[in-house]
């Protein structure tokens, strides 16, 4: 698979006589950060570096293609170099003047991990399965989560194939390895929970057919009649809220918006065959706007939810360094699109603590988030932890404009966005976010200067390593 | 006999002395060749005019500089840049200072070039080897047609024919410009015993103008790299009679992942074989492997469909890949293994 891009303009960066990368553009600054440079520091793409060096040393405009690598792909440039004058202290001026990016083999499939955190983050399960449909690993939401026996077993035997589709009519799609798009299934046993499956079927290096990975959305079966059917509200107990919104609008609108999204992805991935350029954009349009709607819904889901007397969270063992990895990894592309580098504790240190998994990495998933949309683009996000007073914590630090002390408190009420509009916040997730930490028994807090950045705190009650 | 004779006699012989204790290595080096790539009387004699035709612009570029812009008004100097014969080479030559490596292999590479040229003219008129670049000009990648242009006009820009043997300062890849300038700027102030650090200003002057992008190996490597990007399954295969020799070589270069040096360099080879086993490990459709043989061939040889068909092409590919590595690792690697094979023969 390969980008290219069309570079209106040449792509230009200024290197001093020490080798120090003193300005840049953007693109050739976000592949500079992902090779471990700094900002004002020594070039750090190794290739470009070198030719820099021999323009340098023979004084001369030199005109070569250069081949560079960071962890997503591998560009193909095509670089000049210009030296300002004779005189070796001057700087140095780099001209790319095409870019073309080659995905690695391996970046073309999602890292599972960061695959399984989203579906926790979604409330959806994950089912994979070998080429003869047997579960080979299963992570699901609620009771389904304790059905170990499932392992090894045929998909069909644990699961019920129910209407509209049949059982035929899967084995059907399976045996073509095609796509699998909204096939409900019951448990067999236990809960006999609905589900909605999404599948993909999953090609091993070899280029064999090597099984599915499922998507398990916990389906309301009441969902089809819902509006107008207030009688048949007799799986109450599943949803977050009786009310008009959480029983009835939250599903009816997120499923329309699930498949609006999910066609709208399959365009724009081309899936289904070559596709026009402008045809591709306008599909991504669709799948953004709809990924924003359906944010918004899940948010006032979320508000209804923590607003009921009864809401409670589970006391999960959790580790904040952990939670720190997998909500960064959730948001390194859109971080990289601004050419943010997000800075993390080392991966080797833990601090447990206590509190819902899901809630906790929804909470740093929404503070990540906010920094990267409020933060210049090439600037850094900071993440820390600390323990004190019987509270594990972890800060989110970002470069952005802060925030004056009068409305410090105030981005914490519902539907505030201190007059921003047009960003795709909805001016709820730091209310959810606060109203989960002290559901969870700790704090969300805010630091901040204007102009200074901003730093936002969650303290969690510490657990004591065992 | 008069004086100056005298003095002319005693200092040929002093150079000649100078120069004896080499004569016996020359002899060896025409007697007892280390390889078999065959040099005839037109490659030496091309390669020894170029080499002129490289040196005297050089110079002549230099005197330019000082002179013009740097207010030098030294009469040899002067005379020089005005387009009067050159006075560096037979010092240089004389003193050894040409025969760097990088030189000698730059040499090698162009003279082998203008062989290949003067093959492929034999079979294809240079009218209708000039119009090959045009096609790109419609392409409808717009950076395509435009590299395309940029080809043909540094082509152009070129001086005579591509078999014509003829040195193009604009063409020089800066590593032998660089090699070349400095030898020539210290001869010049030599020669003309120009003091002061003027000479070396105008050399510096030279460096900082030359422009690589302009020159024709780059134009034509990178609209290979632009074809290679933009290619489809339906596009034919590289061929020198459709491309010309400097695109054929620099996309051959590139799906191999070697230089376009290289390239040229296997076409010198006994049978070409190492040319061959690129063709091979880039997977060249026979018919295409044959044509393109025959057209870049000295005719001596034939490569026939069934020996092409029996190479492997995962040999070839590993071959390749191991040609790819750098000179400097592949020399080293060579010596390990003659020091190897000399131990075993102890």
């Amino acid at each position: 698979m390969s980008t290219a891009r069309k570079l209106a303009e040449p792509v230009l960066g200024i290197v001093d006589v020490d080798g120090l990368l003193l300005s840049a553009d953007p693109l050739l600054m976000r592949l500079h950060l992902r090779c471990g440079g700094k900002e004002g520091g020594p070039l750090a793409v190794p290739e470009l570096a070198a030719l820099c060096r021999l323009s340098r040393r023979l004084g001369m405009n030199l005109s070569r293609p250069v081949q560079a690598s960071d962890d997503d792909c591998r560009i193909e440039m095509w670089v000049e170099t210009r030296l300002a004058s004779p005189d070796r202290d001057q700087p140095l001026s780099l001209s790319i003047i095409d870019w073309k990016e080659y995905s690695h083999d391996e970046s073309d499939k999602m890292d599972p991990a960061r695959d399984r955190d989203f579906d926790r983050l979604e409330g959806r399960g994950a089912i994979r399965t070998d080429a003869a449909l047997r579960i080979i690993a299963q992570q699901m939401p609620g009771d389904a989560a304790r059905n170990f026996d499932a392992i090894g077993r045929s998909l069909v035997d644990i699961y019920d194939v129910i209407p509209p589709s049949a059982h035929a009519k899967l084995l059907e799609a399976v045996a073509e390895r095609q796509p699998i798009r909204n096939q409900r299934v019951r448990q067999k046993s236990g809960a006999q929970a609905l589900f909605l499956l999404q599948g993909q079927p999953l090609i091993d290096k070899a280029g064999l057919f090597a099984g599915y990975r499922f998507t398990a959305t916990p389906d309301d079966p009441t969902e089809d009649q819902a509006v107008g059917d207030a009688d048949s509200k007799n799986v109450s107990g599943k949803l977050i809220s009786d009310s008009l919104f959480g029983m009835q609008l939250g599903p009816a609108l997120r499923q329309p918006l699930g498949k609006i999204i999910a066609n709208a992805e399959t365009i724009s991935g081309k899936l289904e065959g070559p596709l026009r350029g402008d045809y591709v954009s306008y599909a991504k349009d669709i799948a953004s706007a709809g990924r924003h709607l359906l944010d918004l819904v899940n948010d006032l889901s979320d508000l209804e939810a923590i607003e009921r007397p009864e809401f409670t969270v589970a006391g999960d063992d959790i580790d904040l360094v952990d939670l720190a990895h997998r909500a960064a990894g959730l948001l390194a592309v859109k971080a990289a699109d601004h050419q943010i580098r997000i800075e993390l504790p080392d991966e080797g240190d833990k601090l447990p603590a206590s509190g819902e998994f899901r809630r906790s990495l929804q909470i740093l998933v929404n503070l990540i988030g906010n920094a990267i949309r409020y933060s210049p683009d090439g600037s850094v996000i900071s993440l820390r932890v600390s323990n004190e007073q019987g509270f594990a914590r972890i800060s989110v630090t970002d470069q952005g404009a802060g925030i004056a002390p009068e409305d410090q408190e105030r981005i914490f009420d519902k539907f505030e966005r201190l007059g921003r509009s047009g960003d795709g916040g909805s001016g709820l997730g730091l209310f959810i976010s606060r109203r989960l930490a002290r559901a969870m028994g700790g704090s969300l807090t805010v630091t901040s200067e204007a102009g200074q950045g901003s730093t936002f705190t969650l303290a969690l009650p510490e657990r004591k390593q065992s | 006999m008069d004086r100056t004779k005298q003095n002319d006699i005693i200092r040929r012989a002093r150079a000649m002395a100078d120069k004896a204790s080499l004569v016996a290595d020359d002899f060896a080096q025409v007697l007892f060749p280390r390889t078999d790539v065959v040099f005839n009387d037109r490659m030496r004699s091309n390669a020894q005019q170029y080499l002129h035709g490289v040196v005297n612009q050089i110079e002549k570029r230099i005197c330019e500089i000082a002179t013009r812009d740097l207010g030098v008004t030294h009469e040899l100097l002067l005379s020089i840049g005005q387009g009067g014969d050159g006075q560096s080479f037979a010092l240089l030559e004389h003193r050894g200072l040409l025969n760097q490596p990088e030189i000698v292999h730059h040499l090698f590479v162009k003279t082998q070039q203008m062989e290949l040229a003067a093959r492929l003219l034999q079979k294809i008129s240079q009218e209708d080897l000039e119009s090959t670049l045009t096609r790109h000009l419609d392409h409808e990648d717009p950076a395509v047609a435009q590299a395309a242009m940029g080809l043909l006009v540094a082509q152009s820009k070129s001086t005579g024919s591509a078999a014509e043997i003829a040195a193009s300062l604009a063409d020089l890849p800066p590593e032998i410009v660089y090699a070349v300038a400095w030898p020539v700027t210290a001869a010049l102030a030599r020669l003309s015993a120009f003091p002061g650090p003027r000479l070396q200003q105008a050399a510096e002057r030279l460096l900082a103008e030359h422009d690589e992008s302009a020159g024709l190996t780059r134009k034509a490597e990178r609209l290979a790299q632009l074809l290679e990007q933009a290619k489809t399954e339906n596009d034919p295969a590289p061929h020198p009679m459709k491309d010309g020799l400097s695109l054929f070589v620099a996309r051959l270069a590139r799906q191999s992942g070697l230089t376009s040096d290289q390239i040229v360099t296997f076409t010198a080879e006994p049978n070409m074989a190492r040319f061959i086993v690129v063709l091979r490990a880039a997977d060249y459709p026979v018919e295409n492997a044959l044509s393109i043989y025959a057209a870049l061939g000295s005719g001596d040889n034939i490569l026939t469909a069934a020996t092409y068909g029996e190479l492997d092409r995962d040999r070839s590919l590993t071959l390749v890949s191991h040609w790819v590595a750098p000179e400097a690792f592949q020399k080293a690697e060579r010596i390990f293994s003659r020091d190897y094979l000399g131990e075993e023969g102890k």
